[in-house]
């Protein structure tokens, strides 16, 4: 399974990339895998606030409902609307055109705290054993 | 996501080859099942338009054999059973004194005095339990489920795999009809709305059944199937779900499976309750829905007409073929007709969606 090394996760399974004060925020290639057919996505509006570690958007498989937790605190600046009528985009490319939502960060702190790479694949390999 | 397996938990004879298969495995009761193999999508689409073998051996194996099994059955089924031959299958409901659902159930006629009875797994010791309470006489019936497995192949390529590997008769067998094999048997039966064969075998059987259906369909493009495909299909064809769709709660009548029960036909366990009901008129009934705005419907979602709750959804989901999402619904009868506006409340917010007619999908037949 591919973490990018540039990425910050979150043990709910959401990743972060940092560039000036926004965030982007996707699921990782172990959750899409997890999760399996991505049938639809919610997303939060440009303009709503979320707080770091609650539920700011829901991903549905075929299966069943997940909640997207944000990673950092912060207003959303963007969402990626693609998704609304692609879901599957998730699983076919969860680090690119399968992003859902950006942050502007309020906490430099907050990113500090993400893992890094090596962290969470420690972590997911925990939680699979 | 990787929870600790229930203290009761009952596996499939052939779970370590559904491993090997690279199975993602989920719970149903008691049962540890294969949930998907690759993908919930492609399974469903295999199923539609070539193969899949699915592993059903949770379900129940019933015998009731003597004498008066055709009198006892009459009197437990609301059914008329005297319209089965030998070799010949009927569906029917379960019913208790108020004529709700203990279960549905699949009767095979093998003779004069041996019926079999397919039951839904998590049904299968309360099914057994009341059929012994209701037996007299001589007659006797078994539980077998530990000795039998099912297996199930499904879709329009499955009559050519199944003639392939088992024999050309089975080209003929016509829908629910049946023909011993082995100690169990074949027919003609599923739970998808595509063309299919059911597969009873012992236990120690049920791996060269598997194989052997595998080795006449891998080139035509078989692939195993879990229980998310087959969930999907079964909705897509507007098949009920023991627990979702009905329980001891609902009525054939409410259930839409009116044709599956006899009126006509004298005393069997429940008809006192359908005349009565019949005669007053129903209240709520299963009805099918698509919804008109983005959203997933799921069990348990609550439908509103304007501000009014109008009931509660039993099945729902996306829908492979279709590419809608639909589900089922007990709703109030002025709710209920095809075509009403209606709104599922998915996460506290309103979601369009229009009553339409069962089944969703109803395959092209060729003849």
């Amino acid at each position: 399974m591919n973490f990018p090394k540039e990425l910050r996760y979150t043990k709910s399974h959401e990743w972060a990339k940092l560039s000036g004060n926004k965030v982007l925020v996707g699921i990782t290639d172990y959750a899409q895998k997890e999760i399996s057919d991505v049938v639809f996505v919610d997303l939060p509006k440009p303009g709503q606030a979320v707080v770091r570690g609650k539920p700011a958007a829901v991903v549905e498989s075929v299966k069943a409902a997940f909640d997207i937790y944000a990673p950092v605190s912060g207003k959303v600046t963007q969402k990626n609307s693609a998704l609304e009528s692609t879901p599957e985009l998730v699983n076919q490319d969860c680090y690119g055109k399968g992003w859902f939502f950006e942050i502007e960060l309020s906490s430099c702190g907050e990113w500090d705290e993400l893992m890094t790479s090596e962290q969470y694949a420690q972590h997911i390999q925990q939680e699979v054993r | 996501m990787n929870a600790l397996l229930p203290e009761k938990t009952r596996f499939f004879p052939l779970h370590e080859k559904h491993m090997q298969s690279g199975a993602r495995f989920g719970m149903f009761g008691e049962w540890q099942v294969p949930l998907y193999y690759t993908s919930i999508l492609e399974e469903h689409e295999a199923v539609r338009k070539r193969a899949g073998l699915f592993d059903i051996s949770h379900m129940g194996e019933v015998w009731v054999e003597g004498t008066e099994s055709l009198e006892f059955l009459q009197r437990l089924l609301p059914r008329d059973l005297r319209k089965i031959k030998d070799g010949q299958a009927l569906y029917a409901p379960l019913l208790n004194e108020a004529g709700g659902f203990i279960d549905d159930v699949i009767v095979y006629k093998f003779q004069d005095q041996k019926y079999l009875i397919i039951t839904n797994a998590a049904n299968t010791d309360k099914d057994f339990e009341w059929i012994q309470n209701h037996l007299s006489g001589s007659l006797k019936a078994v539980n077998q489920s530990d000795r039998y497995g099912l297996l199930s192949i499904q879709g329009p390529l499955s009559a050519q795999i199944v003639s392939n590997a088992f024999g050309k008769k089975f080209l003929d067998l016509k829908y629910y009809r049946f023909a011993p094999w082995g100690n169990g048997m074949i027919a003609r039966t599923g739970y998808t709305g595509e063309d299919g064969f059911e597969i009873m075998a012992e236990c120690s059987e049920l791996s060269g059944v598997w194989e052997r259906l595998f080795q006449s369909g891998r080139e035509s493009g078989l692939v195993p199937v879990g229980f998310g495909a087959r969930d999907t299909l079964r909705l897509e064809a507007s098949m009920l779900l023991y627990g979702h769709d009905m329980d001891d709660q609902r009525t054939p009548l409410e259930a839409g499976v009116a044709w599956a029960v006899d009126l006509e036909k004298n005393a069997y366990i429940g008809r006192e309750a359908l005349v009565q009901q019949k005669k007053k008129g129903i209240q709520q009934r299963l009805a099918g829905f698509e919804l008109l705005d983005r959203g997933v419907p799921r069990q348990g979602y609550e439908i509103r007409m304007g501000h009014e709750p109008v009931g509660t959804v039993t099945s729902g989901s996306y829908c492979p073929t279709l590419k809608k999402n639909m589900g089922m619904a007990y709703l109030n009868a002025e709710a209920a007709a095809p075509g009403t506006g209606i709104d599922i409340i998915i996460r506290d917010k309103a979601v369009h969606a229009k009553v339409v007619a069962m089944p969703f999908y109803r395959r092209q037949k060729l003849s």
